[in-house]
């Protein structure tokens, strides 16, 4: 019986793909059409195949009512700032009129979801849904996720309930690999990045106002950077002419500087396929020496390693520092309109990653996977109606779903221009005076994460500035994605030794970074720092990451 | 003969005690009730240091892995700087941060002018109240190239730098942020005990010709000499345990070498990368390390004079 119903999944999965194939896609909100043929024809298919055997009942949302699921997940701050549940937001309640599933959301405390989320596995009470980075922020693995009977593996559930994520993986190979396990089990609802340009959010920006007036251009190479910063110090009277917070992982993970002599601060993936730990290689003794270097001739922050956001914001938009780094939306957008109330022609540029030969392409980059792990639903071991919370969850990946996410209600968030889905003042210009991030969040997911696949269209809205608009083109001038890690899965013994030695690694490597940089420890003892990271076992946590890579490759 | 042997049963004497003394139980119950539950029922958690825990197999579940979360803490190169920090800037704080109340409450207490008094005490009790994370904001506001300390530094010719950047100075901020918020708070049970000194010794010394400096000397540091012994134990007793909340407040990987102590790794490793049982192991240590501190000072104190805590 359990392997008929398989099949008949099966078969309604390759209905569906027959079926958009035929050209059924892109016109408008056609899931609920396909959702409902494809089981009455797979279920005609059994019952002529098995002859009479129990067929499953042809599928439609809105649901029947059922059990209220509950579902776990972080409040984002864009949400929090007007709304304590997600369940009290427009798209809390579309959701949940639209599939039919009442759904009680639980929330951690800002700032708190890993405490909560350990506190929660320790209690033993479990969600029925919960949203998490299962692929990296569960210790030990999303496979020991699974072992220590926490999680359900999903590769039944899919086959057998969720025909539009199973037909999103069979059009999408590279990211049904990135889903999976080792062992191929797929263990989560995953949030996708549905375009390359959502994945390089994170680059440098300077004044294009300042370098007009110096009559330079924006700079693409080290040197041209160092002309640039020095024009800034000495010309404008910047006391920090380029401003980080040096102690923000997110941002230092993404460095352009580092990627401009072709490593990176942590592992990444080399040209020869191997994995690679960027802070002890040579190129990265040069970026030290440059930093230093600069950090000398008071071209960087003198306070990088205390600044914290407000800090940095405060002196790019007061005109103490004149470049910086970070995301178009969040930063270069938020800063240039706080900074025009008293500067009007306060403009922000995006720059490449910088290269050390003029005219070159950068090798590195921070170009994010499609799937990073983030914000992925899995069903939990305590969920006693699996079929309805996978049928609530597969919804996200079908045409309406997608739209809902990503856009919202039709007609109330977006209207149809010439196919393409446009945002209403509702959004963008809200009766209420909210800044269009907390508008959207009101109404989508799309301009945050969850358990969709986002769509691009939204970013080509969400920016308002042409420089924002660029960031895409112009931080995306690299071969980063190349050499960005693929979400791999050390097995769980591996991930405990791989952790103690990386931990006593990345806090020497901090540590020291700063200190080259200040000065306190001259560059030259760089290849004494790299002895001293070998002996803590730098060798063996590689070894650990290229066996889970290979794995991973022979997915 | 008999009734005696009765009356000395000892539920016949806990009968007659509580019969007596019922108020005291019942108001003494609420403490106790704390302390079994928030201080001794978690105590059995800390069996997961000589575990290898996992939630959902539960404290009592997980198997047992001997003293290897030990052994990996000695073995870890930060051990001899954890050690070495954690008592370095407890020492100072001991150091500079214990005699400072005390010194401030003698000043008060020769005060006359009572309105003068009130204000100073006032003053120097409000930072206890500022939340911790205010205090060091501000401090991480003022030590910034720009900020308030580097405008003083400047103003007497010193160069700008960014103070909490150096390991240097690390511990000197710490310690002195430290007695600056708490000096106030620490002085109220020495004024109390300063008030409880008898009058008439005073008036005795200086029939006898003694002076101000005299009368300290050997009226009010007598008096108040227990008060300070049982505070100077308790104090002791909580050497090793610096809480980590102003560390990881204050530091940042470039002052590491100064600033990094037992708690605050124990919140890197367990908290940030949910390795409890290690981070137990390390916290049950330290709290062994507390306890022969505590055992050894009192010990000193019985020898060298009347006071101790038991």
């Amino acid at each position: 019986m359990r392997n008929k119903k398989r099949n008949a999944a099966l078969l309604m999965a390759a209905t569906m793909t027959a079926a958009t194939i035929a050209g059924c896609s892109g016109s408008g909100s056609s899931t609920t059409k396909e959702t409902t043929a494809a089981p009455a024809s797979s279920a005609a298919a059994e019952t002529t195949a098995a002859g009479g055997a129990e067929a499953p009942e042809a599928f439609s949302y809105p649901m029947a009512a059922g059990d209220k699921l509950q579902y776990w997940c972080d409040l984002t701050t864009t949400v929090s700032a007007n709304y304590s549940n997600l369940g009290d937001t427009p798209f809390g309640q579309g959701w949940q009129e639209n599939t039919g599933v009442e759904i009680e959301f639980l929330h951690p405390p800002t700032g708190q979801m890993k405490e909560q989320f350990s506190l929660i596995l320790a209690d033993g009470s479990l969600p029925d849904l919960m949203e998490y980075n299962w692929t990296v922020d569960y210790p030990g693995g999303p496979e020991k996720a699974i072992k220590d009977g926490v999680i359900t593996p999903l590769n039944d559930i899919f086959a057998q309930y969720c025909p539009n994520i199973t037909k999103y993986l069979a059009e999408n190979p590279d990211i049904d690999r990135m889903i999976k396990t080792d062992e191929g089990h797929y263990y989560v609802f995953p949030f996708i990045r549905g375009d390359e340009n959502l994945m390089n959010t994170i680059g440098l920006m300077v004044r294009q106002d300042w370098l007009t007036e110096l009559g330079m251009e924006v700079p693409t190479t080290i040197d041209e950077w160092h002309d640039v910063l020095t024009a800034f110090k000495n010309e404008k009277g910047c006391i920090a002419p380029y401003c980080f917070e040096y102690t923000n992982g997110q941002y230092l993970g993404a460095d352009p500087f580092v990627a401009a002599y072709g490593v990176n601060r942590s592992f990444y993936l080399g040209s020869d396929g191997t994995v690679h730990f960027g802070a002890t290689e040579p190129g990265f003794k040069d970026y030290l020496a440059t930093m230093n270097q600069w950090y000398q001739e008071g071209l960087i922050d003198p306070d990088l390693a205390t600044l914290k956001n407000d800090q940095v914001s405060a002196k790019i938009t007061n005109g103490q520092a004149g470049a910086s780094m970070g995301q178009a939306g969040s930063r270069m957008g938020t800063w240039t309109t706080a900074a025009r109330a008293t500067t009007p022609e306060f403009t922000l540029v995006p720059a490449p990653v910088p290269t050390l030969e003029k005219g070159g392409q950068a090798e590195m980059g921070y170009i994010e996977n499609p799937f990073s792990g983030r914000a992925s639903v899995a069903i939990t071991t305590s969920c006693k109606d699996v079929e309805r919370a996978a049928r609530l969850m597969d919804w996200a990946y079908g045409e309406e779903g997608h739209m809902f996410f990503n856009f919202g209600v039709e007609g109330e968030s977006y209207t149809m221009v010439d196919g393409y889905p446009t945002y209403t003042e509702q959004i963008l210009n809200n009766p209420d005076g909210l800044p269009v991030s907390q508008a959207m969040s009101a109404y989508i997911r799309g301009n945050y994460n969850g358990p969709f696949v986002q769509d691009i269209r939204y970013l080509e809205q969400y920016y308002t500035m042409e420089e924002q608009k660029q960031t895409p083109i112009v931080w995306g001038q690299c071969n980063g994605a190349a050499h960005t890690m693929p979400p791999i899965t050390p097995t769980s013994d591996e991930s405990k030794e791989f952790s103690t030695i990386m931990n006593e690694i990345n806090t020497y490597r901090d540590e020291m970074i700063l200190k080259f940089i200040f000065g306190t420890e001259s560059v030259d003892n760089f290849d004494t720092y790299v002895k001293n990271i070998d002996n803590m076992g730098l060798a063996r946590a590689l070894e650990i990451q290229n066996d889970a890579l290979s794995r991973y490759n022979a997915r | 003969m008999k009734e005696k042997n009765v009356r000395n049963t000892l539920g016949y004497r806990m009968k007659r005690d509580w019969i007596r003394n019922r108020s005291l139980y019942i108001l003494v119950l609420p403490v106790l009730i704390f302390y079994i539950l928030f201080h001794y029922k978690p105590m059995y958690g800390a069996i997961i240091a000589f575990k290898d825990y996992t939630p959902t197999l539960g404290v009592s579940g997980s198997p047992w892995v001997g003293v290897a979360n030990f052994t990996r803490f000695f073995k870890s190169v930060y051990f001899g700087r954890l050690i070495k920090n954690t008592v370095l800037l407890s020492v100072y704080s001991l150091i500079f941060g214990f005699p400072a109340p005390i010194i401030l409450a003698l000043l008060l207490n020769e005060v006359r002018s009572k309105h003068f008094k009130n204000v100073t005490q006032t003053i120097t009790y409000l930072p206890h109240f500022i939340s911790l994370i205010v205090v060091t904001g501000m401090l991480t506001d003022f030590s910034m190239t720009a900020g308030l300390f580097n405008d003083i530094i400047a103003f007497f010719g010193g160069e700008r730098s960014p103070l909490l950047q150096n390991p240097d100075l690390y511990r000197t901020m710490y310690v002195a942020s430290g007695i600056w918020q708490q000096v106030g708070w620490g002085s109220i049970i020495y004024l109390s005990a300063l008030a409880g000194v008898d009058q008439q010794l005073y008036e005795a010394a200086s029939i006898d010709g003694a002076g101000k400096w005299k009368q300290l000397i050997h009226v009010t540091l007598p008096g108040i000499a227990p008060t300070i012994i049982i505070m100077l134990i308790m104090r002791v007793g909580q050497l090793m345990s610096m809480g980590y909340e102003k560390t990881i407040l204050l530091y940042n990987p470039s002052t590491y070498d100064t600033a990094d102590i037992i708690s605050s790794y124990i919140y890197r490793v367990g908290l940030m990368e949910q390795d409890w049982s290690y981070s137990t192991a390390v916290g049950l240590f330290n709290s062994v390390i507390n306890f022969c501190l505590l055992i050894l000072t009192n010990k000193i104190s019985r020898k060298f004079s009347e006071t101790s805590l038991w």
